[in-house]
């Protein structure tokens, strides 16, 4: 199977499920039931499967364009199962998926942008929701330090939290930042005309 | 009684484009075991407050209060005896050896050089830069230079430290390391104010606060605190 032929198809895909299905396939080929187990492990709290059921219809839909295989020869006896792997074509597909979330936060940043300079006419609370978020950037930053200690079977799974841990971290700080700058445009609002800084 | 307590903390320099007003009211409670970290922007006055709470500069109004004693009226500051304030290698230390760094306090209060250099030593182990011991200070990396520091004022066992900007120039990689201990000295009892720049400092205190327009601003309240926007979901452990 080419690139070429599962690039074509992946423009409808939308839901987050099964990307994130797809990318515990590209980790290791698995079957079906296990991956079931793996989900539930790797992204709890972030993605459910609404059942064990759920991760069939995935894999179904991820076949059908293309973006996993079953690996040759694993669905023969008297009960197969059969282990999924991902082509190259859609490893790459995947990576491009993963940039393209950081256009999907900009999106949301930006409506909430658009949504609280819609408060900008009320003051007191749009004020009220600056301190609000604030507070809620503090909150998201002073949560507990990331293990550093790991046994080599939980060094994988550690080093993904302290990733998680260091862009929430990260993005909290330009939040913060953020936050003091509305804090002044809206004392700007409230101030009498004159030549702004 | 609060550990320490500042009540309606200002404080204002003047400029010649007129008076900036950089704490307006602050008011701050710490008791054994906190650890709360200020955040701001430059030039926000965090550092102007760490410097107050430790009674090395005082409020043009309001009042600091370490154990129940104004810091104002203290006689002799608390620097060195309840407060410590960890600084990293002066340009005059640059030239000693660590351990040396380390037990000068001691040695200033009486204490002799054979006791001075276990407590020292047993300093150096606490805050995880023991290998440093022989080294010289200006040969150190950013955060064992913070451990040392720290390690220094912990010699004269404050019970609370004042630390400006500890994860300053450390390395991404040994920053978290720097916290862990805060957070390991706050969980056997010393408080510990800390401030920040970065909002990777923040980690794993039990109050973060911000300081802007020269307010101090924290945690939000318990009702507020299930509608928080932000909140990411944290994989499970396993």
């Amino acid at each position: 199977m080419g690139a070429g032929r599962v690039r074509k198809q992946q423009g409808n895909m939308q839901s987050p499920v099964n990307w994130a299905l797809l990318g515990l396939v590209i980790e290791r080929p698995s079957y079906a039931y296990e991956l079931a187990h793996r989900f539930d492990r790797t992204y709890d709290g972030a993605l459910s499967l609404s059942s064990t059921s759920h991760v069939y219809t995935a894999l179904a839909a991820l076949e059908e364009r293309g973006l996993v295989e079953e690996v040759p020869g694993s669905s023969t006896g008297r009960q197969p199962k059969p282990r999924y792997r991902a082509p190259q074509g859609a490893v790459e597909l995947y990576q491009q998926w993963l940039i393209g979330q950081l256009a999907e936060e900009r999106r949301r940043q930006r409506l909430f942008a658009i949504e609280l300079a819609a408060l900008m006419g009320r003051p007191e609370l749009a004020r009220g929701v600056i301190d609000g978020y604030e507070q809620a950037c503090l909150q998201e930053a002073s949560d507990p330090l990331p293990s550093q200690d790991a046994n080599s079977e939980e060094k994988v799974s550690q080093l993904a939290d302290r990733l998680i841990d260091e862009e929430n971290r990260l993005a909290v700080g330009a939040h913060l930042a953020w936050v003091q700058y509305l804090r002044r445009e809206l004392q700007a609002i409230g101030e009498p005309a004159s030549p702004r800084r | 009684m609060s550990l320490l307590a500042l009540q309606d903390v200002c404080k204002r320099y003047s400029r010649t484009a007129g008076e900036r007003t950089v704490l307006r009211d602050v008011t701050l409670q710490l008791e054994p075991g906190d650890l709360a970290v200020v955040w701001g922007l430059k030039g926000s006055g965090r550092s102007t407050l760490l410097r107050i709470a430790a009674g090395i500069e005082a409020p043009d109004s309001g009042s600091v209060r370490f154990e129940g004693r104004d810091l104002a009226q203290a006689d002799e500051g608390l620097l060195g005896g309840g407060i410590g304030f960890p600084e990293r290698g002066s340009r005059s230390a640059e030239g000693r050896g660590v351990l040396d760094h380390v037990m000068v306090g001691l040695l200033a209060h009486g204490v002799g050089p054979r006791a001075a250099r276990t407590r020292a030593l047993r300093a150096l182990e606490r805050v995880g830069a023991e290998q440093t011991a022989s080294q010289r200070v200006a040969a150190l990396e950013q955060d064992e230079s913070v451990r040392v520091a720290i390690a220094r004022a912990l010699t004269l066992e404050p019970a609370l430290l004042v630390i400006d900007e500890p994860t300053k120039g450390v390395d991404q990689l040994a920053r978290d390391g720097v916290l862990a201990l805060l957070r390991s000295l706050a969980n056997d009892g010393i408080a510990v104010l800390a401030s920040t720049s970065e909002s990777t400092g923040l980690a794993g205190a039990d109050r973060a606060l911000a300081l802007s327009e020269g307010e101090l601003r924290g945690a939000p309240p318990a009702e507020l605190a299930t509608v928080l926007p932000l909140r990411r979901p944290r994989r499970a452990a396993g």
